[in-house]
């Protein structure tokens, strides 16, 4: 096993039966001013070299939580290994029907527990919706999970980091139309171009404002290589139409909004930090079934 | 905004609609320090509306580059952000402008008009007035007068006034009325930025979203309350207004009957504006009047009293010692009179008579100088009926104590005695915390930046009612008169860097309670 393979390294290999002890010492060596106020469980789970990832993402910014990261890497290992280091736990290479187990076991009780899906088969969200309040999807191809997570609505809450890196982006469009001579023009926006890196999320994108407004809308996708999954956006018709563009910093998107050939609306404002970890932080924020995002997933799932 | 349905389900919640800010006072500290960075915050979180502008007023000679150039010094400052760099605020700056003239001349307010309409922004306007009260009427009928007080739908006109919201009684129920001669009392909004902080507003979520508190929280259970507000700051620059304000007009008749009430107050049957402030009225009404008559008679005839005034303690700092420096006492600060009797600490004992507080004591106290800047609000529960642990422990049982605190630190704390291990019976008493500043990874928002929100949003939960002030006033104003004709040539000391002079401790003492130790 190599450095790389291997979940929090840094760590101080326990037995899982010492876990609870290990984190307990962790507290009362004041190492985190955190273990007595935690405020829920983050569950990454997936395949090794996307939980290193999860790994590095979540010690990047878990000063800041009060929050027991459990990352489980997927295995054929009934008695993985465990590290510890602060209030996070890796499981790397556990046997994929133990899964749900071992998060019972470590997940903190009474408080939420958002589960942050990496990779592995549609059918492993069936137990976990049993255990999570929330499960955040995060797979380069997602609509196998979506399909499977339309069977599943009811019982937890969905949702994906590809919508949450839409949020900013469908917030500013939202903005456009408490303007009201855009609302009243909302039978003209029916065309939607959209620039970026990531087919799936303008297919999203197009779905939600399908959904949302309750009127046909016509993508047109245009692939920018590039870290940015949306580089720009304009929907409308000649007359009228909104626009949002990235600007060069890859911080902020300058939008615009062009009524009866009238410049209206223009400003720049931030897409926020599209970061992995802080896409993750504001998942954990999230309590409630989203609806929007639910609707929109299922147009998608219908069209592909 | 609530019909959009592009905001159902999204995370970032819906900004207002259109909104011009309009702020009188544009040159002002309080624009500097707070307003200019909160809406530099608000944009960053994408809270502002699509369409907004700010129109700063001020006498002094500027024009929107210089406003802007303001802008740009203030986010540096207080913000800690390079306007010129950061894409946001160059195209927030980019919507500032400015309109220089005196506050008492009509044409001013002609040239508002045009500018709103200049600028596409006359659909929805907050005023904000950051200006001495003193100007407040001229802005206040001058905006009346020349019609921007009022718009036809969708449009709105709101304003939102800073404290003191007069100076007693009587200049608090006049301004009232001049207010509601141009404003109705939906469109006025009476800030008073202790309420925009997040745990105040979660002392309502505390209380009336956690079915395990509310059985608690009333005569049967709790012993009494005390609500600190400390300052380690003197007087600093504010000394021509603080010299006529004291701390009982600058901190009590608003921040802290607002706390108070908030503690005190009945569940309201919703959680909107005037359900939350009726039941804080009603909580407001209970309180009796701090000064009466019969035992105030007694105690000036037994000259026990140096205020006459017994459920009122004043005191004014003396040369000492704070946060490591030596520091002067209130008489030689500049600007303050070397007989000043304007007193920089109060404290005081409340009596609510109502249903559930009949017979628990509120005790409150807040001053400058003092050892440690921290506000908070604290309940002590009764000590259980039978202290059965007495014989075994050779430490008291500790009352439980619920602690909100308000600021620096924002966040609640509970004590509760526990068993001191590998003892046979010691107890000892241990805290349970919760901080808002390291529970939920976010940043915990500036009062102002809520405030402002809730105003552009039309909410006005969060402001002070025209009925609530007049009602504190009517508390306070009393006293004030009572010092007043005493004509005292001085009033207690305390040294500076002390927790208040010794009267406040024989006031609280005198049922057999002590302020808690902070």
């Amino acid at each position: 096993v190599t450095e790389t393979r291997v979940l929090l390294f840094e760590g101080e290999e326990v037995a899982f039966s010492e876990i609870d002890e290990r984190l307990q010492r962790t507290g009362d060596q004041g190492q985190t001013t955190h273990a007595r106020s935690l405020v829920g469980t983050l569950v990454a789970v997936g395949p090794a070299e996307r939980l290193i990832e999860a790994a590095e993402a979540w010690a990047d910014i878990s000063s800041n939580y009060a929050i027991r990261a459990i990352l489980i890497s997927h295995g054929t290992n009934p008695a993985p290994p465990v590290r510890i280091s602060g209030q996070m736990i890796a499981l790397s290479g556990l046997m994929t029907k133990y899964v749900d187990n071992a998060i019972a076991a470590l997940r903190l009780s009474s408080l939420p527990t958002v589960v942050w899906f990496r990779g592995g088969a549609p059918e492993m969200l069936d137990d976990l919706a049993e255990l999570a309040d929330r499960l955040v999807l995060d797979e380069a191809d997602p609509f196998p999970l979506w399909r499977r997570a339309l069977t599943l609505r009811e019982r937890t809450a969905f949702g994906d980091l590809r919508w949450t890196k839409l949020t900013r982006w469908r917030s500013l469009m939202a903005q456009f139309f408490d303007i009201p001579g855009v609302r009243e023009r909302m039978r003209s926006f029916t065309r939607l171009r959209v620039g970026g890196s990531d087919r799936i999320a303008a297919d999203l994108y197009a779905a939600w404002l399908k959904t949302s407004l309750s009127m046909p809308v016509e993508l047109e996708f245009h692939e920018h290589p590039g870290p940015a999954v949306i580089n720009d956006i304009r929907f409308g018709d000649r007359d009228q139409y909104l626009t949002l563009h990235l600007a060069k910093s890859g911080t902020c998107v300058r939008t615009a909004a062009v009524i009866d050939g009238r410049r209206s609306s223009s400003r720049t404002l931030s897409v926020g930090d599209q970061r992995l970890p802080l896409l993750m932080a504001e998942e954990l924020r999230i309590r409630a079934r989203d609806i929007a995002f639910e609707r929109a997933i299922a147009a998608c799932v219908e069209s592909s | 905004v609530h019909s959009n349905p592009l905001h159902d389900g999204l995370r970032i919640e819906p900004a207002p609609g259109p909104t011009t800010l309009v702020i009188f006072g544009a040159s002002g500290d309080l624009t500097r320090r707070k307003l200019l960075p909160a809406l530099y915050n608000l944009s960053r979180g994408q809270r502002l509306p699509a369409r907004f502008a700010v129109v700063g007023i001020a006498r002094s000679e500027n024009d929107d580059a210089g406003f802007r150039k303001g802008f740009e010094d203030s986010l540096r400052e207080f913000a800690h952000a390079d306007a010129t760099q950061d894409e946001i605020a160059v195209s927030l700056a980019s919507r500032l402008f400015y309109l220089a003239g005196e506050l008492t001349d009509p044409a001013l307010y002609v040239r508002l008009r045009e500018k709103l309409k200049e600028i596409d922004g006359d659909e929805g306007v907050l005023y904000y007035l950051a200006i001495p009260p003193e100007v407040y009427g001229d802005v206040i009928t001058h905006l009346g007068q020349s019609g921007l007080a009022s718009a036809p739908e969708p449009g709105w006109r709101r304003i939102i006034i800073e404290k003191p919201f007069g100076t007693d009684l009587k200049s608090a129920r006049e301004l009232n009325r001049l207010v509601h001669e141009h404003f109705t009392e939906e469109q006025v909004f009476r800030i008073d930025h202790y309420l925009g902080k997040e745990t105040v507003q979660n002392l309502l979520v505390f209380r009336f979203a956690n079915g395990m508190f509310e059985p608690v929280w009333n005569r049967r259970y709790i012993d009494h309350i005390q609500i600190t507000a400390a300052e380690t700051v003197g007087v600093e620059r504010r000394a021509s207004y603080y010299e006529h304000a004291g701390a009982f007009r600058d901190m009590v008749q608003n921040h802290l009957m607002q706390l108070l009430t908030l503690v005190a107050m009945e569940p309201p049957i919703a959680f909107t504006a005037d359900s939350v402030r009726d039941r804080k009225m009603d909580a407001l009404l209970s309180i009796q009047p701090l000064i009466e008559e019969d035992g105030d008679e007694s105690n000036a005839t037994n000259g026990k009293n140096r205020d006459a005034v017994p459920n009122v303690v004043r005191a004014q700092y003396a040369d000492g010692w704070v946060t490591g420096q030596e520091v002067v006492g209130y008489r030689r600060e500049p600007g303050v009179d070397p007989a000043s009797v304007t007193e920089t600490y109060v404290a005081l004992r409340m009596r609510l008579d109502s249903w559930r507080w009949a017979g628990v004591p509120f005790f409150l106290r807040t001053g400058k100088r003092l050892p440690k800047r921290t506000t908070e609000i604290a309940i002590q529960f009764r000590r259980p009926p039978l202290e059965i642990f007495r014989r075994v422990s050779p430490t008291p049982v500790e009352p439980n104590l619920l602690i909100i605190n308000v600021q620096p630190d924002e966040g609640i704390s509970i004590r509760f005695d526990a068993k001191l291990p590998a003892t046979r019976m010691q107890l000892a008493p241990v805290m349970m915390n919760f901080r808002y500043g390291t529970a939920f990874g976010r940043e915990v928002p500036e009062a102002y930046e809520t405030l402002l929100l809730d105003a552009m949003l039309g909410d006005a939960t969060l402001f002070a009612r025209h009925d609530f002030v007049e009602a504190s006033w009517a508390l306070v104003t009393p006293v004030h008169e009572r010092w007043r004709e005493e004509r005292a040539q001085r009033i207690p000391e305390y040294e500076a860097g002390e927790w208040g002079p010794d009267e406040a401790d024989a006031l609280i003492g005198r049922e057999g309670r002590r302020w808690r130790t902070l």
